[in-house]
């Protein structure tokens, strides 16, 4: 597909691919589809991507529940990152509290490392039940080379429990998916395996990569703990400092989000010898594939099967009635990373097949992925900015889009029904009765009267202080 | 009545109340038609701003990045902005782009404004204004993006008066940081005064827009480029809001010889009579019934209510400008706005504030630099009945059981705030209104023969009057 808002940006082809007929890729040699992406972003393209500091703490810092979350930088970084991402836990201090050492001009000048030492302190005695101190970098304290790492363990000899400081400046990297990798590489340098626990691990494992979005984790943890199993760190959402402390003693690791967390599987891989599998736990052929796939490292297949059989028998009515409501309708996904390749199935085990895939930062790992399970016709892209999206949206007119709260307004204003994949409608979505409510909200979304007033009764727009635009008249 | 002065000390800030400068500017540019933010920065700088003004007036809001990276930190941004001015222009063809910056690209030192002119020197056939706006977060807060945007506006995009007395009939008026629906009951009031007013700016149908097909290019409606071009021509300037707006209609005058009005934030009575008679003054019109009919209805409301809310202690938090047209009608409605903070470091203001409320016959403690956490250990000492201010607030609110009454910005988890008006005679009726039931709400059990019977009341709420003259509390 030629974009016409890509007319003088040509280098944008090369983000975007379709599956053609026989599995073909545009962009391929025939097995393989080559898409670029990771790379930096065309400068003005008006893309939707985040910056390192926002996937470090929005995304895998953030949710850790009785950490203090203070940002080293002026204010905006830290009120943005402020309780907008639900992941939740059974606390709310995460999502109540932002700290930040409130950078201004003469810290800037003259550095800013007495307050951030003093800023510890502070919020330390504040909030003294706290177990630790994250301390996430911004640009500015890092441009005039503010040294965090030493004022982190001064500061964690003064109060006595760690502070862990993370090198995400905004402008590293060229997404928010650097700041996943370095709250990984961080959390497991400072964190993991800093407490030996005594006591029997072989039945134990780590949920990595769920952050919990809407209390997602509650609809899956029961499943492990029904083979036998404990859960000791789930990272991160609804996480402790002291069970990360310990997650190094699992027996396996289950990941989930596989762009944001491997980083952390892989060192404990390395490090400790920790197998992991990787797993999708949304829709029911993945979510009962993961608990098979689990079973099979522990020996308790059988259990498996019941659990599955149980699960599946009291969600499957509600899917078939979603399913003779949603049968046949065109999906277009636009997520951060890995969501865009695990719904593709769940809404097929829905009835819709999903025929544009977009996200924001995923690697060659995930566009593979996405390749492998679309239909032909499909259309991928990587990075994809708002005139595209919105090209998508009136080009080639999905039923649903699937996206975050950025681009439902956009979505709503050209009349497409919408549901926040990011961070839910309502929720949660994940496991087998997550399904039940993403089907839910995906019915409403689809079947509001709203979408008929619309496009029967909505009228152009009165002629004064109004621009029109250049897109419909390609093609209707 | 003695109020007093407090700044905050701590060097953390824990719940701020305020946002950082490139916010502003891209806010202020919402309103212009056709304009369109490019961010000199990290990506983050541009995408949380975006995604905050969202959730706040669930609009899409669409603000370019030049995606800075780590190459850009040690060689300047200078090819991104480049790149992106050229992007931007030929994918869109705005009316005019707004280059605010960033705390990366002002510690790496970009000189923005001679990269636009070497843009400009490139690209003749462009032809539109692009302005630089210099918005690092570590200087001010999102107020002071909004007001930088609107000095740059008056020193670069008015033309000079071909001759003198040349005039465009209308007044300059500046709103400030309000809603779109606060600028839809100013345009009214102007409307109404049979005047012509040229909003600076106007974002009231651009970020409360309808639902068009097709949609158009733009966001419907917003000041045109042309408009402000004219804008030195007319009759005065009237800023409403003193930090945002208020030296930008001190230029008007000076360069362009626009009389300049700047009033307090047109909130309640006395505020709004002052912004009226301004009018009045200017143009000489006359204030026509209808105007006066508001008028009488908000003194109705005040003296409907007042029974339920003499006497009450308030919490107000939030930017200056809409602090002190606040305490304005919180001292109508005869409630003590117990703390004002700020997180604006501004001891002049808090000077003036401690004056206006002992003038207002209230007992304040004006706080500076102050954050929410603050405010929550003031309340949790010395209770109060009320909290006005945004969203942030509701931790507090939640923790002590005392209602909020959502305000400014962001109000990103109740519907509709930005429609609403808090300015103007009909605003103060809204406000009245509702604060009196969010009173109702948690005070009483039941209203009967429109009284209260009141729930089981803790605190400072038994007894107001002798809290009131209560020096020793303090």
């Amino acid at each position: 597909m030629q974009f016409k808002c890509n007319q003088t940006l040509p280098e944008r082809a090369i983000h975007i691919a379709l599956k053609g007929p026989g599995g073909t890729c545009q962009r391929g040699d025939g097995t393989a589809c080559f898409i670029a992406n990771n790379v930096a972003t065309t400068p003005g393209d008006m893309t939707e991507r985040g910056c390192t500091y926002a996937g470090c703490r929005g995304v895998v810092g953030g949710p850790v529940k009785d950490a203090i979350q203070l940002t080293h930088g002026p204010i905006g970084c830290a009120f943005f990152s402020w309780g907008y991402r639900p992941h939740l836990a059974d606390s709310d201090f995460h999502m109540k509290y932002t700290f930040v050492t409130d950078m201004n001009e003469t810290n800037i000048v003259f550095g800013g490392e007495k307050k951030l030492l003093q800023s510890i302190i502070e919020a330390n005695a504040e909030f003294p039940d706290a177990k630790a101190v994250f301390v996430y970098n911004t640009c500015s304290t890092a441009l005039i080379g503010d040294d965090g790492r030493d004022i982190a363990k001064q500061a964690e000899a003064i109060i006595g429990k760690p502070v862990v400081f993370f090198e995400c400046e905004g402008f590293r990297g060229v997404s928010q998916s650097l700041g996943h990798h370095v709250g990984n590489e961080t959390i497991f340098r400072q964190l993991v395996g800093s407490v030996e626990p005594e006591g029997d691990f072989s039945r134990s494992i780590n949920i990595i990569g769920d952050y919990n979005i809407k209390n997602d984790i509650r609809t899956f943890e029961y499943l492990f703990e029904a083979l036998g199993l404990r859960i000791i760190a789930r990272f991160t959402g609804n996480v402790s400092v002291d069970d990360l402390k310990i997650m190094h003693k699992a027996a396996l690791n289950i990941v989930h989000c596989q762009r944001s967390a491997t980083y952390i599987a892989d060192m404990m891989k390395e490090k400790y010898g920790t197998p992991y599998i990787n797993v999708t736990l949304w829709g029911i052929k993945h979510m009962s594939q993961a608990l098979r796939d689990t079973a099979a490292f522990f020996g308790l297949e059988d259990r498996a099967e019941e659990v599955i059989a149980r699960e599946v028998a009291r969600i499957q009515p509600h899917i078939d009635a979603y399913r003779q409501r949603l049968q046949g309708k065109r999906v277009f996904i636009y997520q951060g990373g890995p969501r865009a390749w695990h719904w593709i199935e769940l809404l097929r085990e829905l009835g819709m097949e999903t025929e544009t895939v977009a996200t924001t930062f995923g690697h060659t790992d995930d566009y593979e992925k996405i390749f492998r399970q679309i239909a032909e016709g499909a259309l991928i892209i990587d990075n994809p900015n708002v005139p595209e999206i919105e090209e998508i949206l009136i080009r080639r007119r999905p039923d649903l889009f699937i996206s975050g709260n950025k681009e439902r307004y956009l979505a709503y204003k050209l009349g497409v029904p919408f549901v926040n994949g990011h961070t839910y409608d309502t929720g949660p979505y994940a496991g087998f009765v997550g399904m039940v409510n993403f089907a839910r909200d995906i019915d409403k979304a689809l079947h509001a009267p709203v979408w008929n007033l619309l496009h029967q009764h909505a009228r152009p727009a009165p002629a004064d202080r109004h621009t029109t635009h250049g897109f419909e008249e390609v093609e209707s | 009545m003695t109020s007093c002065l407090t700044i905050q000390e701590r060097a953390v800030a824990i719940n701020p109340t305020r946002s950082c400068a490139p916010i502003g500017a891209m806010l202020a540019n919402y309103g212009i038609h056709g304009a369109i933010t490019i961010n000199h920065g990290s990506q983050g700088c541009a995408t949380y701003p975006r995604h905050q003004m969202a959730r706040h007036f669930r609009e899409p809001v669409e603000v370019a990045t030049t995606s800075l990276t780590e190459k850009t930190t040690v060689y300047g941004g200078k090819q991104n902005l480049l790149a992106a001015l050229k992007n931007i222009w030929e994918r869109f063809h705005p009316t005019m782009i707004m280059v605010c910056s960033t705390c990366l690209s002002e510690t790496i030192g970009d000189d923005i404004p001679a990269i636009i002119d070497e843009f400009l020197d490139k690209h003749p056939e462009v032809t539109i204004p692009i302005l630089s706006v210099k918005t690092p977060s570590y200087i001010g807060n999102h107020t002071t993006g909004f007001d930088n945007f609107l000095k740059e506006i008056a020193l670069n995009l008015p033309e000079r008066r071909k001759k003198k007395g040349e005039t465009n009939g209308k007044i300059n008026i500046i709103p400030g940081w309000v809603n779109p629906g606060d600028i839809r009951e100013l345009k009214h009031i102007v409307r109404e005064m049979g005047l012509h007013g040229l909003w600076i700016t106007d974002y009231s149908e651009t970020l409360d827009g309808g639902y068009y097909s097709p949609r158009p290019h733009f966001p419907r409606g917003g000041t045109t480029v042309e408009e402000l071009r004219s804008s030195s021509k007319s009759l005065a300037t009237i800023a409403l809001q003193r930090h945002i707006g208020g030296e930008a209609a001190h230029i008007y005058e000076r360069r362009y010889n626009v009389p300049a009005h700047v009033l307090t934030m047109p909130i309640g009575l006395k505020n709004t009579d002052a912004f009226v008679n301004t009018l009045v003054e200017i143009t000489d019109h006359t204030i026509p019934e209808a105007l006066e009919v508001e008028r009488a209805r908000l003194l109705d409301a005040l003296v409907d209510t007042h029974m339920y809310t003499t006497g009450l202690r308030v919490a107000l938090f939030g930017d200056p400008d809409l602090l002190e047209g606040l305490v304005g009608l919180t001292a109508e409605m005869g409630m003590t706005p117990a703390y004002i903070l700020t997180a604006a470091d501004n001891r002049p203001w808090g000077e003036r504030m401690v004056e206006l409320t002992e003038e207002l016959g209230v007992e304040s403690e004006i706080i500076l630099k102050g954050d929410l956490h603050e405010l929550h250990k003031r309340i949790r000492q010395r209770p109060v009945d009320l909290l006005i201010g945004h969203s942030k607030g509701k931790f507090i609110a939640d923790a002590e059981n005392i209602p909020l009454v959502r305000v400014g910005f962001p109000v990103e988890d109740r519907f509709g705030y930005h429609r609403r008006s808090i300015v103007g005679y009909n605003g103060a009726i809204a406000l009245v209104d509702e604060i009196t039931n969010a009173i109702f709400e948690r005070r009483a059990t039941t209203i009967v023969s429109n009284t209260l019977i009141e729930t089981g009341v803790e605190g400072p709420t038994a007894v107001p009057i002798t809290l009131r003259n209560d020096a020793a509390a303090r």
